[in-house]
């Protein structure tokens, strides 16, 4: 006879293991991360988004067989098999199986396909950022007049009535006089006093303005191949996370050029491409036309990041560093973001004299308000973020 | 179909009665803990164990089953039951009524199994469970301790579980240093009455060695040999001990489901149930027995070697192989010609060109390759075989693998290489044969 009772668990009982295990992916996640941001999949979805990247399993190594572990045996279906009858193909190559794939691939390697939103993971990779004093320089120095409430006072404007506390000033004084309304004679009442009238007050304070706008500036002419639009949407696509995660507000303005400017939404802008020759002049010009018209220094933190393969009519040189000299003036931060990945290697620079890119033009007028950077191949991108944000370059970063 | 609490407790004592007086089964006494499918699935990833300490790998093993079960990739298992005493078993609430019948026979089963298979006599199941709520609580006492702390209490574990099946085969009994070295030296005392000078020198050697002899159980050897705070010993002999109890259910996987599976059809036939019962019952249990192309199905394997003895052997001879078998002589004694051709097996290798060959068919010059071939790769046969083979006396360990045509699989060695050495607090050298070369991973 056995005994038949009721399972007790207090509680989910491998919730705390599978909180560690879910550290321990998401630890694995920060440290392939870089990888993940230049990834087609995730550039221009919106913060809340989810979306789901493969991440490899937190193996449990043991001692195992490997390759040559001799002979299987196994159950065949019926007795028509043969000595020496082929019945399948190993597939070696699957190793190192890409993502998006799930499962479990040759070797026994598991994937979890962990499910995180745009934000999470600009968190993941800011938190690793290590920019001590970035904040202090580069973001929120404009301040700007705010109207902050301050308490109530009896007299004001009606616009600034509070209702609310004038009908309970009201019932305090009809409390005081000992007048009942259930027990008031007909057409008798009490009316409102104008010392009952509660008015909010409203200071003027100084405070660090929390809105920014983003220029976003991409060349679009036939030099720029689909490759290298896809690193600088992966650069832009990082600077606009990051800002906005610092900023309330944020107001994006994209503009793409090739021998004229244009300002465009933002599919356009990553899209879009032309063929044909470059004025980039053209393109800062309109940015310090808008700056003038829209977003005035004063309350706006201005941004402008410029990706570009360095290609510019030569004759356009000058125009072109008297434009960003004007824009820098009024930006909190001109990044200036050098795509080649036919480039392969970062020697290359300016004084080495001869032809001369944009990056090479804007080196002399690099200062912290200036800054910039390259990018040839993926890895790239991450670099150039933090060498953008003047970032301390750290190991492994 | 509806059930009630005394359904279950009327066919229970059929299942009991039957098995005991018909079948001459002795199993622990049973106790069914009733379940829903989301603490089943927290249950199998502790192991059925009611307490486990705290480790991600069970989060893991969680997620694992849990997302299986959402696919629809994987139905939960049927019976969980673990090998104390008394036995507790699990019955999934989600189950139909004559699924609850064919489980409660199966762990009859598993439960006598348990009992009187050889390979369980040192797992120690009267006070399992209790051993292993106080390991989770030292374990847990350890994560809170502030000089510990989670990070590196894990980092501990992960490096025993790696190496938590390296231990001595078969269940046999690791013989203390002391008791080598009595040999050893009684050895030496002969070779010296017998004046064998090169015999002499080499015992002499030998003593000066550590260990004595090549030692398999690595976690025993390095709680007994490194230099370690208790806590970290402490959970070194927790994981050893774990290893050591679940050690006796690798080795015997078929056997021990082909037994479990054997007298769930025997008993829920002589139960003489209604039809709308019985058939059910037969439909689940052609399911679970069913072969795997191209693999093995332990129930569907250890049911028919099962079948084959008592038809050629009779019943007694069952009952001795439930009690004296692990899987590889399971195999080696009871699988013959007439079985294997029976059951289709054939075995199979990878060629250079990368295609997938069959090698042997079930014939009459074929069948002995694959019984041995089976034989080798099944139950703890699948977890290759390390050694410790010396300390050096600059304080590295050799480990050695003991290649049997099979290689070691070069990464994961070299991890787990790297875990050893988190709790050897040395350096440590593991010798392989990799495609016919000596190689050395540390």
């Amino acid at each position: 006879m056995s005994v038949f009772r009721e399972h007790k668990t207090t509680a989910d009982r491998s919730a705390s293991d599978r909180r560690r295990h879910k550290k321990r992916i998401e630890d694995a996640l920060k440290k392939g991360i870089h990888d993940i941001v230049a990834d087609e999949s995730i550039m221009g979805q919106n913060g809340n988004k989810k979306f789901r990247i493969p991440v490899r399993g937190i193996k449990e190594y043991r001692f195992v067989y490997g390759d040559n572990s001799g002979k299987q045996v196994g159950s065949a279906p019926g007795k028509d098999i043969k000595r020496g009858q082929k019945i399948g193909e190993a597939d070696d190559e699957q190793q190192g199986q890409g993502p998006g794939k799930k499962g479990t691939n040759d070797k026994g390697e598991e994937f979890y396909d962990v499910e995180i939103t745009l934000d999470e993971l600009a968190q993941y990779l800011f938190d690793e950022l290590e920019l001590p004093d970035l904040e202090r320089r580069q973001l929120s120095n404009i301040n700007q007049e705010k109207l902050k409430r301050s308490g109530y006072r009896s007299d004001g404007i009606m616009p600034r009535l509070d209702r609310k506390k004038s009908a309970i000033a009201r019932i305090k004084r009809m409390k005081a006089a000992g007048f009942d309304p259930d027990k008031a004679e007909e057409g008798e009442t009490f009316p409102f006093h104008e010392d009952d009238l509660k008015f909010r007050h409203y200071k003027k304070k100084e405070e660090p303005c929390t809105n920014a706008v983003i220029f976003f500036i991409m060349d679009v002419s036939g030099s720029m191949s689909q490759d290298k639009k896809f690193l600088a949407r992966s650069f832009c696509f990082l600077m606009y996370q990051f800002l906005r995660s610092k900023y309330e507000q944020i107001e994006l303005v994209f503009i793409t050029h090739d021998v004229e400017a244009r300002e465009v939404d933002e599919e356009a802008f990553f899209t879009q491409y032309t063929s044909g020759g470059t004025i980039v002049s053209t393109a800062i010009e309109l940015a310090n036309e808008i700056v003038d018209k829209r977003y005035h220094p004063s309350s706006w933190n201005i941004y402008t990041f410029q990706c570009s393969d360095g290609d510019n009519f030569a004759s356009d040189n000058v125009k072109f560093l008297e434009e960003v000299y004007a824009l820098k003036q009024v930006c909190q931060l001109y990044g200036y973001c050098e795509i080649d990945p036919d480039k392969n290697n970062m020697s290359y620079s300016y004084e080495s004299g001869g032809y001369q890119t944009l990056y090479d033009l804007l080196q002399p007028l690099r200062d912290k308000k200036l800054q910039t950077a390259y990018v040839i191949k993926k890895e790239d991108v991450w670099k150039a973020f933090r060498t953008i944000l003047g970032g301390v370059e750290k190991e492994g970063g | 179909m509806e059930y009630s609490l005394d359904d279950l407790m009327k066919w229970d004592e059929k299942i009991c009665e039957i098995a005991k007086s018909k079948y001459k089964v002795d199993f622990y006494p049973i106790e069914y803990e009733t379940i829903d499918y989301y603490e089943m699935i927290g249950a199998m990833a502790h192991h059925g164990m009611p307490s486990m300490y705290n480790h991600w790998s069970f989060g893991k093993a969680f997620e694992r089953t849990h997302n299986m079960y959402n696919l629809g990739m994987e139905g939960l298992p049927y019976e969980l039951i673990i090998n104390s005493n008394p036995s507790i078993a699990y019955l999934m609430r989600e189950n139909p009524f004559p699924l609850q019948i064919l489980i409660m026979a199966h762990c009859v089963g598993h439960s006598d199994f348990f009992k009187n298979n050889r390979m369980f006599k040192n797992t120690r199941p009267e006070n399992v469970v209790q051993r292993m709520r106080a390991a989770k609580k030292r374990i847990q006492s350890y994560v809170e301790d502030p000089t510990i702390g989670i990070d590196e209490v894990e980092a501990v574990i992960d490096a025993c579980h790696a190496i938590q099946f390296q231990t001595t085969k078969h269940g046999l009994r690791r013989r203390t240093q002391e008791e080598i070295r009595d040999e050893l030296i009684e050895e030496l005392k002969k070779a010296k009455q017998k004046e064998d000078v090169s015999l002499q020198k080499k015992l002499e050697l030998k003593l000066d060695t550590v260990p004595l002899e090549p030692d398999y159980d690595l976690l025993g050897f390095i709680s007994e040999n490194a230099k370690l705070p208790n806590w970290k010993r402490d959970i070194i002999e927790i994981i050893r001990d774990e290893g050591q109890y679940f050690w006796a259910q690798i080795q015997t996987k078929v056997a021990n489901e082909g037994w479990a599976s054997t007298l769930h059809y025997k008993i829920c036939h002589d139960l003489e149930l209604p039809s709308e019962l019985h058939l059910p019952i037969i439909k689940s249990h052609n399911q679970v027995i069913r072969p795997h192309v191209g693999g093995i199905n332990p129930y569907h394997l250890g049911f028919h070697i099962f079948a084959h003895i008592e038809k050629n052997r009779g019943w007694e001879e069952c009952l001795i192989a439930r009690e004296a078998c692990h899987d590889g002589s399971f195999i080696r004694q009871y699988l013959d010609e007439e079985l294997c051709y029976e059951l289709n097996l054939f075995s199979y290798s990878k060629k250079r060109n990368k295609s997938i060959v069959i090698d042997d068919v079930a014939d009459e010059e074929g069948w002995e390759n694959i019984r041995n071939e089976l034989a080798t790769s099944v139950g703890g046969g699948s977890i290759p075989v390390i050694l410790v083979e010396e300390i050096r006396r600059n304080g590295e360990l050799i480990l050695r693998h003991e290649h049997d045509g099979r290689d070691l699989d070069v990464d994961h060695a070299h991890k787990v290489v790297e875990h050893v050495k988190t709790l050897w607090g040395d350096r440590v050298r593991l010798l392989a044969q990799i495609n016919n070369v000596f190689t050395s991973i540390d």
